[in-house]
């Protein structure tokens, strides 16, 4: 139990006067000290809580007799603070020395209220039956540009003419025109790889069979003839969607598709030869005209994925 | 001197009668610091400093910029190039996200190191995590705004790593994206995310932060006896204080040097074709990426371990940590684990960023 203010404080052989503060140690939150007084004039002294032998409800007993209390030092009110002017936590829940309580009356309305918990209850199944009501739309209203439909429209990206050899890579740098949502239509660049493929390589690409490329509905949009020499890879790179380029590597002694991104590195087939993407590069729908220019449907798949996904 | 109160004194009891202004001020600034103050104890103060320095500066910056992918990039060049101190105020807004990442690891390595997120305090830690994640989501959005090249390949690939979370993956990185690739809608959402979620987000986060803190109380030195820690004990307020400013006062200066040295500079406008430009996060990304060159983390699988299940582990881990980690014992050289830990993830994020600046010259 912990010594009350205003407790009659006794010891040995007389009532010495009551506790007129207690003093709180910081750190531990436990009382360090009680502070007796006479109420005569005479010096308030500051005694340790070791001194306390016990405490009752309103009587303070301490150890020894009344006459070696003097030798206990006077107390100094200017060391100390209110525990209202700092924050201590937790001091409050630690201190139990106030004698009685102090109260406020219940409000007649109040007073014998049933079927509290129930209230509480209605209350939260009223919030939440409000918000409810909110999740579809809010939902939808952010999902709206979420999944368009596949852009299948062919696009002039230049002429044959640019390739020189073959098995190189060439990149086809076109434009393209976006309308999206409310803006304007606006013209993006982008790119893709073109190669016109040796046997060997065409059979690397397409393992002797026609590639098809389909609508969202699963309708086949185009073939890829396995026997067009024509090869155009989508300019993103199939392991987290950088753009990779053509490079020349003196050490391999041959030429390859490397991404500076993660470095991953592809053969002119398109294969993975090393680094982290999970599948080869990406061939796209090509056509090349009688004068040689060449046309590509811009398909994009998603990236980090062993299969092709289409997003585009 | 006729002992009459002045005008101010009036002012400040009117005020105070109504607010409890003087209770508010000791109870604010008298909190003991049990072992008294440090400078491991700055780096907490120096987070609110330049956060609130980033809602000024970014405040400033939207008096110019449009978020739109049409005006996004001119509307930066204009800020940067066109509005007295434009480029100052935008650099100082760019390196001070840096600062504030550089200002969570110490945060958050002193407190680790400190034992500091033991009980009571296991509530400060877990919501000190989040506030982690918010910064480093305010560094992911932000970056996309300039929209230049730097920006949209940053976003492209990070949502693609996004992407890769399994079963909600595709939904997440379209929401985010707002469709299947990176656009208007992405800038829109960013934008938003970034200047409105996150920082109300952050302000709710760091408010209960300190209310926590100052519910349990600092946690003082891992060492010393009850007498030796009551010797040093003083309060928050001057000592501690003090060195708080003194420190934010280096932290201004070392961003605002940052920012006449390394004023931003834009690359070519945001466009699906990088040009020659090398795609590369922002340099506290770079561990990340790295990592995710290496070849046991190739394939579908092993971009799902790199890029989401190892950082959102470690996440777990550190929430997890207060009630794993349960012995109260807070001396960190009596901690061997957790100061080997703390060593190996350190280096190895460090050993992974120079890694990535290394390979950055074999590129070119």
């Amino acid at each position: 139990m912990q010594p009350k203010l205003k407790s009659r404080v006794r010891c040995a052989d007389r009532e010495v006067g009551e506790v007129t503060r207690i003093i709180v140690d910081p750190l531990s939150r436990e009382i360090s000290h009680i502070v007796v007084g006479d109420g005569a004039g005479a010096p308030e002294r500051q005694i340790p809580a070791a001194q306390v032998q016990a405490v009752t409800e309103d009587t303070v007993q301490l150890r020894g007799t009344s006459s070696e209390l003097a030798q206990f030092p006077a107390f100094r009110r200017e060391g100390y603070v209110t525990i209202r002017e700092v924050e201590i936590a937790h001091l409050e829940d630690h201190l139990h020395v106030e004698p009685g309580e102090v109260l406020v009356p219940v409000p007649e309305l109040e007073r014998n209220v049933e079927r509290r918990t129930f209230f509480t209850n209605f209350t939260h199944a009223v919030s939440l039956l409000l918000a409810l009501p909110l999740a579809f739309p809010v939902l939808r209203y952010l999902m709206k540009p979420m999944y368009a439909p596949f852009d299948n429209r062919w696009i002039k990206i230049g002429n044959v003419g640019k390739i020189k050899a073959e098995d190189v890579g060439v990149q086809f740098k076109f434009k393209k025109s976006v309308k999206e949502a409310f803006m304007p239509e606006a013209e993006i660049d982008k790119n893709v790889w073109v190669l016109k493929a040796s046997p060997a390589v065409l059979e690397g690409v397409y393992k002797g069979k026609d590639l098809e490329f389909k609508d969202h509905t699963g309708q086949v949009v185009w073939t890829n003839k396995r026997d067009v020499p024509y090869v155009a890879y989508s300019g993103k790179c199939p392991h987290l969607g950088c753009g990779y380029k053509w490079r020349n590597v003196p050490k391999l002694g041959r030429q390859i598709f490397l991404c500076p991104c993660h470095l991953s590195i592809y053969d002119p087939s398109g294969k993975v030869l090393d680094g982290p993407a999970p599948r080869a590069l990406d061939p796209v729908p090509i056509r090349v005209t009688a004068s040689g220019e060449i046309e590509i449907i811009d398909v994009e798949f998603k990236a980090g994925t062993r299969a092709q996904i289409r997003i585009v | 001197m006729s002992g009459q109160p002045s005008a101010l004194e009036k002012v400040v009891a009117f005020v105070d009668e109504r607010v409890g202004l003087k209770t508010l001020q000791a109870k604010m600034l008298n909190e003991p610091v049990p072992g008294g103050s440090r400078w491991a104890y700055v780096f907490g103060s120096c987070l609110l400093f330049i956060f609130i320095m980033q809602v000024v500066t970014g405040i400033l910056l939207m008096f110019y910029y449009v978020p739109s992918a049409d005006h996004a990039y001119a509307s930066t060049q204009y800020i940067i190039h066109e509005v007295d101190y434009g480029w100052f105020i935008l650099s100082y807004h760019f390196w001070g996200s840096s600062a504030m990442v550089v200002m969570v690891f110490a945060h958050m390595s002193q407190v680790f190191l400190w034992g500091a997120y033991k009980k009571p305090r296991e509530l400060i830690w877990l919501i000190g995590l989040a506030l982690f994640g918010l910064v480093m989501a305010f560094g992911f959005t932000g970056y996309l705004l300039p929209w230049d090249q730097r920006a949209y390949w940053a976003t492209t690939v990070g949502v693609e790593i996004m992407d890769k979370t399994p079963l909600v993956g595709d939904f997440m990185a379209r929401f985010l994206k707002g469709g299947p690739t990176p656009g208007q809608m992405t800038l829109s959402r960013f934008f938003v995310i970034h200047v409105m979620i996150l920082p109300a987000a952050l302000m709710g986060l760091a408010g209960l932060h300190l209310f926590l803190f100052r519910k349990a109380g600092p946690a003082g030195p891992f060492r010393g006896s009850a007498e030796e820690l009551r010797a040093r004990t003083d309060y928050f307020f001057p000592r501690q204080v003090w060195k708080d400013i003194v420190a934010m006062g280096a932290v201004f200066v070392t961003i605002c040097s940052l920012a006449f040295i390394e004023p931003v500079v834009l690359l070519e406008e945001a466009t699906p074709d990088p040009g020659d430009y090398h795609p590369e996060p922002e340099w506290y990304f770079l561990f990340l990426f790295q990592m995710l060159r290496l070849k046991i983390f190739s394939g579908e699988l092993g971009q799902f371990v790199a890029g989401v299940a190892i950082p959102l582990g470690f996440m777990v881990f550190l929430a997890s940590l207060p009630f794993i980690d349960r012995s109260p014992e807070r001396n960190i050289f009596k901690r061997p684990i957790a100061l080997i830990g703390w060593l190996l993830v350190m280096t190895g994020i460090l050993v992974f960023t120079v890694s990535a600046i290394i390979n950055r010259e074999f590129l070119d």
